[in-house]
């Protein structure tokens, strides 16, 4: 494990799968970031240990024709990063006040 | 090597999970490209994650509400963030990264010569968006498939003389000829006519006018595929006569003149002076047949002449199974038939079929293709300049080479390193040069000759970005290739010993680099020719007496509505008011002379049959044809026509009086070859009341060039406008000074005699002429550009070529020098090095040229294409300029100080 450093896109991304924007193009939508941004943040943030990923159930992408979708969720060292955010980004929070659109993924 | 962080659960296998896409969501492919970057053990899941995105954003795009292409667009931006998180991948978990340090490294170079790097950039941008500009204009025109439903079944069926004599039959046919064409054939699905007629337009909302109008027939629009834009097509209940008449108005004619009123559909316009309701606009860019801005149904015509009209123009769809060669012996037997019955009208009167594309683009085909050749030839000796700079670099860095392989650098590795240069160098000149093609199209089109079909079809698409893709790709090789060759080969150890002189690579590159610039000198010989020669042919066009003198002169056309006016018979109004009109206009004190004539001094007009009395008449249906050209008095004094012998139209040569004729040279020698024509008499019979139908030639008149410049007039008879009544005539003023100025004036006075005369396109005599050659004007003016650009860049190879060898030879000239050489010796040494590089390049590029330049035959006038004059100009030119070239490098040369040109030793 790699300690990484906050930046602005690094918090919103973090922030973004705390707040259960899971999927990369979502955490897009949500931040706002573009998705040659988000994904070498995700990649560090996984890295670094902050971030883990998982590939969604086989069944859900079948029943909907597609292939499966690769879905991030925040470790527990991650947890204590995403107070750091809120500390150091105090407005950063408000950004993500709704809920996220996607449903929970369930694991294969 | 940094490892990717551990997956906690043993669920998450390193493998993605597979599964069976229905169909690749947009933007795959950019992240199937980005992918080849990822290290190979993490691409297959790098790629499933990405496309697992796309997919499932792909999927609820389609249930949203976003237009398809919007949704598109949205998916291939954000594909395209794929590319930093593949380059992230490969930095952070790639073995091999030479790619983005050969990628740096090329860059770094970029900015460590910054002059060369322009120069480079800047030529390649130049030579690949000119190329792909002209190729724009190919694409348009000749390979995109015609905007209609099958263009390839779609063909015309020409009426063509059975005898060769095409003079006699033209390509139209007339309407009774398409009925029984329609009605006995069975190579066609459909079968439909049109004709080209100038048309009167009048209604509340706009100035009355003449637009080019279209009478068809009701399953024309069907049969080519197209539906209006508003409204519908006509039915077939509308083609039939005493139907209530309609029109469909063009998308143009709509917004300029119907204030693009949604609600139009339903209000009326009068066409030709009888109300139509129109009941449909066109789609925009619509042009068929030409730029026409209304169409009605052509209804069949029932009077009994219409079997001799021949002025429409058939046009079918190929039923399934038929070629053309089975369809177009169909109708040539058809055609047989209808001579057999119709012995006078239809006499020698063949058919036969050809394609629609090639009807539409034959003519230009050569034109285009003879751009394409010589904008292909720019590039070509862009390719050689820039390869020939890459050497000249390549040199200067031999220690750089040297020191990077006893590094440990390969062959193999130093060749991609070059290539990559050369591909950056490339891909930013490309960019450049598709801006550069952007604007080079505009500008073409709005240059081009309106004689250039599909122009409005021109612009930068997909074919034209993939071939500036594949031109940029073998750009990039053709001269990446070269110095990668040549260091590939370089000695690193006797370079870095001998202090970076490297003498015997140098020789050898100086061998390739001289050829490099023989080929230069060649493919420039071979473009300044071609120009050289369209320059010649349209200077001898500009040159040729139109017949006429064209200055100051003013063109409009007037044309008298037969609804107010009557006329043809009933001519009383028209003459009238013509002879008011020309009073009028003569009586101005800015005027010095006016003309009126049915057809102008350019304007080919048509033709009718006649005979000679006195003479054998000739069979029915092969009388002679002339050109109908009634005028009024004073004609040929006010236009310039020069009288060769007996006497002008005069005022007395009016209705009532006996007929007259003035015929031209060109009648006078086919008909009259030996004998003086004055007083003879021809009778073209009498085509309407009061009108005489045998006529006493009074005069000969020089040819006007009506034809064009580059064709001889044909025969001609000049009626008295008076005696053969015509509604539509052309006014010609020639004022004292600016005839521009007049056109104000002029419109006032038509006016003022009445305020519904349609008076547009008012023109100089001189935009006419120059109009008639405007199609070689373009390939002349392009052709000279590129041989401009090809003879600058072929000096500066020349220039590079020698100054490198000047600097390569400081030291050798010095020793000459010091051991007495005079600097005159020195001069001599390095201009006859230019010189002879120049020779053996002009000897190999006429050679190419005299057999390259038999493509320029259909495009020049009065030369030769293996003109000795142009040829040896071209020789001269070329060996002057690398003379020049030479000079300064010679110069440099000729100063070297012995001294301190041996002290560097």
């Amino acid at each position: 494990m790699r300690p990484t450093r906050l930046t602005l896109p690094t918090a919103m991304v973090l922030m973004a799968v705390s707040r259960n924007y899971r999927y990369g193009f979502d955490i897009s939508d949500a931040t706002g970031l573009p998705s040659g941004t988000v994904y070498p943040v995700l990649r560090r943030l996984e890295e670094a240990g902050l971030l883990r990923s998982r590939w969604e159930a086989v069944e859900t992408a079948r029943s909907e024709q597609r292939p499966p979708r690769r879905y991030y969720t925040v470790t527990g060292s991650g947890t204590q990063a995403v107070r750091d955010a809120i500390e150091r980004y105090p407005t950063l929070d408000r950004a993500f006040e709704r809920p996220a659109p996607s449903p929970s993924p369930r694991p294969a | 090597m940094k490892q990717l962080a551990p997956y906690a659960e043993p669920s998450d296998v390193r493998d993605p999970p597979t599964h069976a896409a229905p169909t690749a969501p947009p933007g795959s492919v950019i992240v199937a490209a980005c992918g080849t970057l990822v290290p190979s053990d993490r691409q297959a899941e790098w790629q499933a994650e990405w496309l697992g995105e796309l997919a499932y954003a792909w999927s609820v795009r389609q249930l949203g509400h976003d237009t398809p292409a919007s949704a598109r667009v949205a998916l291939w931006l954000r594909a395209l963030g794929a590319l930093p998180d593949a380059i992230w991948f490969r930095r952070h978990y790639g073995g091999d990264s030479m790619l983005s340090q050969d990628l740096r490294y090329a860059l770094r170079t970029l900015v460590r010569w910054p002059g060369f790097s322009a120069v480079v950039i800047l030529t390649l941008a130049l030579g690949i968006g000119a190329n792909a500009a002209i190729f724009s204009i190919v694409n348009a025109v000749l390979l995109r498939p015609l905007p209609y439903a099958s263009p390839d079944r779609l063909v015309f069926v020409f009426g063509t003389p059975t005898d060769g004599d095409s003079a006699k039959v033209g390509r139209s046919s007339s309407y009774p000829d398409f009925a029984d064409i329609r009605a006995r054939s069975r190579s066609f699905s459909q079968l439909a006519a049109f004709s080209v007629r100038q048309t009167t337009v009048t209604g509340k909302q706009f100035e009355p006018g003449i637009v080019s109008g279209a009478p068809v027939t009701a399953n024309l629009f069907p049969m080519l595929g197209v539906s209006p834009l508003l409204g519908r097509s006509f039915s077939a209940e509308e083609d039939k006569p005493g139907a209530a008449p309609v029109v469909i108005v063009s998308n143009e004619f709509w917004q300029q003149r119907l204030g693009t009123n949604p609600n139009v559909i339903g209000s009326s316009i009068s066409v030709n002076g009888t109300p139509a309701t129109i009941v449909g606009v066109m789609r925009p860019r619509f042009t068929f047949p030409g730029a026409t801005a209304v169409w009605y149904p052509a209804g069949e015509p029932n009077n009994p002449q219409a079997r001799g009209q021949h002025s429409f123009t058939i046009l079918g769809r190929l039923a399934p199974g038929v070629t053309p060669g089975t369809a177009g012996r169909e109708v040539a037997g058809i055609a047989k038939q209808l001579e057999a019955e119709n012995p006078g009208d239809n006499a020698k009167r063949g058919a036969r079929v050809q394609s629609m594309t090639e009807a539409i683009v034959g003519d230009v085909r050569p034109q285009l293709f003879v751009l394409l050749g010589s904008v292909v030839l720019v590039l070509l000796i862009v390719c050689v300049n820039v390869a020939n700079l890459f050497l000249a670099r390549a040199a200067a860095r031999t220690r750089e080479v040297a020191v990077r392989t006893a590094l440990g650098a390969g062959s193999r590795r130093l060749a991609r390193q070059f290539l990559t240069e050369s591909f950056v160098v490339t891909a930013i000149g490309s960019v450049l040069g598709l801006f550069v093609a952007y604007w080079g199209s505009k500008l073409l089109v709005s240059k081009a000759p309106t004689s250039i079909p599909r122009a409005s079809e021109i612009g930068i698409d997909g074919n034209v970005l993939l071939f500036l893709l594949g031109l940029s790709l073998v750009t990039s090789v053709i001269f990446g290739v070269l110095p990668a060759l040549q260091m590939s080969r370089a000695m690193p150890i006797a370079s870095l010993r001998e202090g970076g002189r490297g003498l015997r690579g140098g020789m050898a590159r100086r061998g390739l680099r001289q050829a490099l610039v023989v080929s230069e000198v060649a493919l420039a010989v071979v473009l300044v020719v071609g120009a050289s020669l369209l320059v010649k042919s349209f200077w001898k066009m500009q040159r040729v007496d139109p017949g006429f003198a064209p200055d100051r002169m003013l063109v409009v056309q007037i044309q008298l509505p037969q609804s107010r006016y009557g006329g043809y018979g009933d001519g009383d109004r028209v003459r009238a008011f013509y002879a008011d009109l020309y009073r009028r206009v003569a009586s101005r004190p800015e005027v010095q002379s006016v003309a009126v004539a049915m057809q102008h001094p350019l304007a080919p007009g048509w033709t009718s049959s006649f005979t000679i009395e006195g003479r054998e008449p000739p069979p029915s249906g092969q009388e002679p044809e002339s050109s109908i050209r009634p005028v009024m008095p004073n004609y040929f004094r006010a236009v310039g026509a020069k009288l060769l012998r007996g006497r002008e139209i005069q005022e007395s040569d009016g209705v009532g009086q006996p007929g007259v004729v003035v015929i031209n040279e060109a009648f006078a020698r086919l008909h009259f070859p030996n004998e003086d024509p004055i007083g003879r008499r021809i009778n073209r019979g009498s085509w309407w009341k009061g009108m005489p139908a045998s006529y006493e030639i009074v005069g000969v008149v020089a040819d006007e060039r009506f034809n064009g410049p580059r064709a001889p007039a044909d025969p001609a008879t000049y009626f008295s406008l008076a005696q053969f009544t015509f509604n539509d005539n052309w006014l010609l003023v020639r004022t004292k000074t600016d005839a521009q100025a007049f056109v104000p004036t002029l419109r006032r006075i038509v006016w003022s005699m009445d305020r519904d005369l349609p008076l547009e396109n008012v023109q100089t005599m001189n935009e006419l002429l120059g109009d008639s050659v405007a199609d070689s004007r373009f390939s002349t003016v392009l052709l000279s550009l590129f041989a401009v650009v090809a003879l600058l860049l072929a000096a500066i190879g020349i220039y590079g070529v020698l100054a490198f060898t000047v600097a390569q030879r400081t030291s050798e000239i010095g020793i000459r020098m010091a051991l007495g050489a005079q600097r005159s010796s020195v001069l001599r040494l390095v201009v006859g090095n230019g010189l002879m590089l120049a020779v053996i390049g002009v000897a190999i590029g006429a050679a190419i040229a005299l057999v390259a330049t038999r493509f320029l035959q259909r495009l020049v006038f009065g030369v030769s294409t293996t003109d000795p004059g142009v040829f040896a100009f071209v020789a001269i030119v070329l060996t002057a300029v690398a003379a020049t070239a030479a000079a300064l490098p010679a110069l440099r040369a000729s100063r070297v100080d012995p001294i301190e040109a041996l002290r560097s030793e």
